[in-house]
């Protein structure tokens, strides 16, 4: 009988800690952009529009902090149902949050 | 009919997106059922997903920089505000994260999925979040749309 793995492989557990904390500053980066205008014109003197400088960064915080994660291995000692539950959870709040924000705001 | 390029590219973008959902629906449906057999399949679907939300992100980043400031005016004038104030806002944001989610998707199928329980609930995990997240997205673009349509029909 051939029994399931319960453990996530290097690559497969850093890029997912990598991508929660992707996650949660692009729904932070979003509101904090909307907040404080003088961020949103900074954002935009970069990339031409805040919008592109925020994908660019998001996209560099993932891959970054992912390849960092893969090197020194911290992710793969997290247990692999938390990191499901973190990346689910980071998910469901910045959709809800990006929300809720722009509701009241 | 006339087609514009910007007609063209508005469209092309809802199309990606959607077929980018639709792929990450497959993966779902793949991995519940993983077995050595269907492993190509499921990093065929992966890649799928990513080159889809790729894809929308370029034609969708491209039509919101250049034709959508006149859209939005529109919007703005007419009776739902809210088409940009919360749904636009909300998707262009939120779109990031369906991004994210797509470029982590064929990492996460890169395992073994018939033999590591935990990588399967992952790879579940993130291509349900795509689905979702990637049906919000698209419901936020047709009430934009919508905002358009009744902001035009009021005379605005």
């Amino acid at each position: 009988m051939i029994r399931d793995s319960l453990k996530l492989g290097r690559a497969s557990a850093a890029f997912a800690l990598s991508a929660t904390i992707t996650v949660l500053f692009n729904t932070f980066l979003a509101c904090a952009k909307d907040a404080y205008q003088p961020l949103s014109r900074f954002m935009a003197s970069l990339a031409g529009h805040n919008w592109t400088t925020q994908g660019l960064a998001d996209l560099v915080i993932f891959f970054g902090l992912g390849l960092i994660f893969l090197q020194t291995g911290w992710a793969g000692k997290m247990d692999p149902r938390r990191l499901i539950f973190l990346l689910t959870a980071a998910v469901v709040v910045a959709g809800a949050g990006l929300f809720v924000w722009y509701v009241l705001v | 009919m006339k087609l514009t390029i910007s007609d063209v590219v508005l469209l092309g973008h809802a199309a990606c997106g959607i077929l980018g959902t639709l792929a990450a629906l497959w993966v779902f449906v793949e991995v519940l059922n993983a077995r050595e057999e269907n492993a190509r399949r499921i990093r065929w679907g992966a890649t799928a997903v990513v080159i889809c939300m790729c894809a929308a992100c370029v034609l969708g980043g491209y039509w919101y920089l250049t034709a959508y400031p006149a859209e939005k005016a529109i919007i703005l004038k007419g009776p739902w505000p809210s088409a940009h104030n919360v749904f636009m806002e909300t998707k262009e944001h939120l779109f990031f994260v369906t991004l994210i989610l797509a470029l982590y998707l064929p990492i996460a199928a890169a395992e073994q999925l018939d033999a590591n329980a935990m990588a399967r609930k992952m790879v579940l995990c993130v291509a349900l979040l795509i689905v979702l997240t990637g049906m919000a997205i698209e419901g936020a673009g047709a009430i934009v749309n919508h905002g358009v349509k009744v902001a035009l029909l009021s005379g605005n």
